[in-house]
């Protein structure tokens, strides 16, 4: 009698543990966006260093992503999913420049809660003005949610 | 010459516990049974929430006291949406493996289980969004995702009780622990539910089962009960020790 309760309760409790163990708040708590993570670098000495201001926008866009920001390590900058390619003007300690990018995107499940996103692959070739900017290294070329940096901007 | 010895006295105790077992046996008579069940809480559920369909069955036959063969199979049709995606996924599964009994055959007589199950799992399931969209800085992207058939492999532990109500009926009921193998979607599309396994984005999703089971008879067997032996202490070992402890004073 004694191990037939003995059992019961182990059969019980696990059942509990696993039950309680597995189970979620259905709420989205993910990162959602899939950015382009730069991060800037001294050219002259080859380490991180955020410019003293930052300002990006999307051309053929009005709305502002760093306007005139200070202390911007990385900057996240988001890809048009609906298009293969698309370009943004940087102005980096109050000098102007332009970087194209050129990309593959796909569908991503996040999860059950958060849905699909879009993730990209970056091409290898990239345009941008050398005005700020010395050298652009792209570091990652799959932009995901997750926090890894991309490319290197040398200024 | 000490391994010789050692092995003797090995093989004396061996042999005084192996009498001590067989005269403590017993055997009682025990039925092995075939069984057919059927999952109550899947159509519960539909009649709750018409988006989700599953229905499933199992067939399972006892080998022993202890160990019962099984096959489980189901469909699954599942619809699911939310502010930003639409998802839909049907198909069916089965489920192979084994139950172990871990209560003792006198206390189970075939009419009670408490044990835990193991078994392995394959899914054939299509998928598909009709729509998600995405609104970021560029605006709101509208996409979607054509429908694809896929495989899933898991694993499972289920522990669980089963107790006869009636004659040959049986109800029960077990929790689930999935364990993710591999399906054939790739991670970035990764089920966001599939037949038989339950959220395919998570390694390790629990799910409830609750069972009405018919049960058949179909042949009696002799199970050897073991019976609790109080160790007392034997008189004779006094006698030994006496004995010995005479030889010691000549």
């Amino acid at each position: 009698m004694k191990r037939l309760i003995r059992g019961s309760l182990f059969i019980i409790f696990t059942s509990v543990i696993i039950y309680l163990s597995a189970c979620n708040s259905g709420s989205c708590f993910e990162e959602t966006e899939s950015y382009l993570k730069a991060s800037f670098y001294d050219n002259s000495t080859k380490t991180l260093l955020a410019p003293d201001s930052i300002s990006l926008h999307g051309l053929n866009s009005d709305s502002i992503i760093y306007n005139s920001q200070t202390n911007v390590q990385p900057a996240l900058i988001p890809l048009n999913a609906s298009t293969d390619s698309c370009s943004f003007s940087i102005e980096i300690n109050g000098i102007t420049d332009t970087i194209e990018f050129k990309y593959s995107s796909y569908p991503h499940l996040i999860s059950k809660e958060c849905g699909y996103t879009f993730y990209h692959h970056l091409d290898t070739t990239l345009f941008h003005t050398k005005h700020a900017i010395k050298d652009i290294y792209i570091s990652n070329e799959t932009i995901t949610n997750l926090n890894v940096e991309n490319i290197r901007i040398f200024y | 010459m000490w391994k010789t010895f050692a092995y003797s006295i090995s093989l004396l105790f061996f042999l005084n516990y192996s009498m001590i077992q067989v005269n403590a046996q017993d055997t009682i008579s025990f039925p092995l049974k075939i069984r057919a069940g059927i999952e109550l809480s899947g159509p519960v559920i539909y009649y709750t929430d018409k988006n989700i369909l599953n229905a499933e069955g199992f067939i399972s036959l006892d080998l022993n006291e202890k160990r019962s063969v099984i096959l489980d199979a189901g469909y699954l049709n599942f619809k699911y949406s939310q502010n930003n995606y639409s998802y839909l996924n049907k198909g069916s599964y089965i489920r192979v493996g084994m139950d172990f009994n871990l209560l003792q055959p006198e206390k189970s007589q075939g009419k009670y289980w408490a044990g835990i199950g193991l078994r392995y799992g394959l899914s054939r399931f299509k998928s598909e969004v009709p729509s998600f969209q995405k609104t970021d800085y560029w605006g709101t992207t509208i996409s979607s995702i054509a429908q694809k058939t896929n495989w899933g492999h898991f694993l499972e532990v289920s522990p669980g009780v089963r107790a006869e109500i009636f004659n040959h009926l049986s109800i029960g009921w077990n929790i689930s622990l999935r364990m993710l193998l591999y399906t054939s979607t790739g991670k970035d599309l990764k089920p966001v539910n599939f037949p038989g396994f339950g959220n395919g984005t998570k390694t390790i999703t629990p799910g409830m089962s609750y069972f009405i089971v018919w049960n058949i008879p179909y042949k009696k067997i002799q199970v050897i009960r073991k019976k609790e032996v109080k160790e007392q202490p034997d008189e004779n070992d006094d006698t030994d020790t006496q004995n010995t402890n005479s030889t010691i004073r000549n």
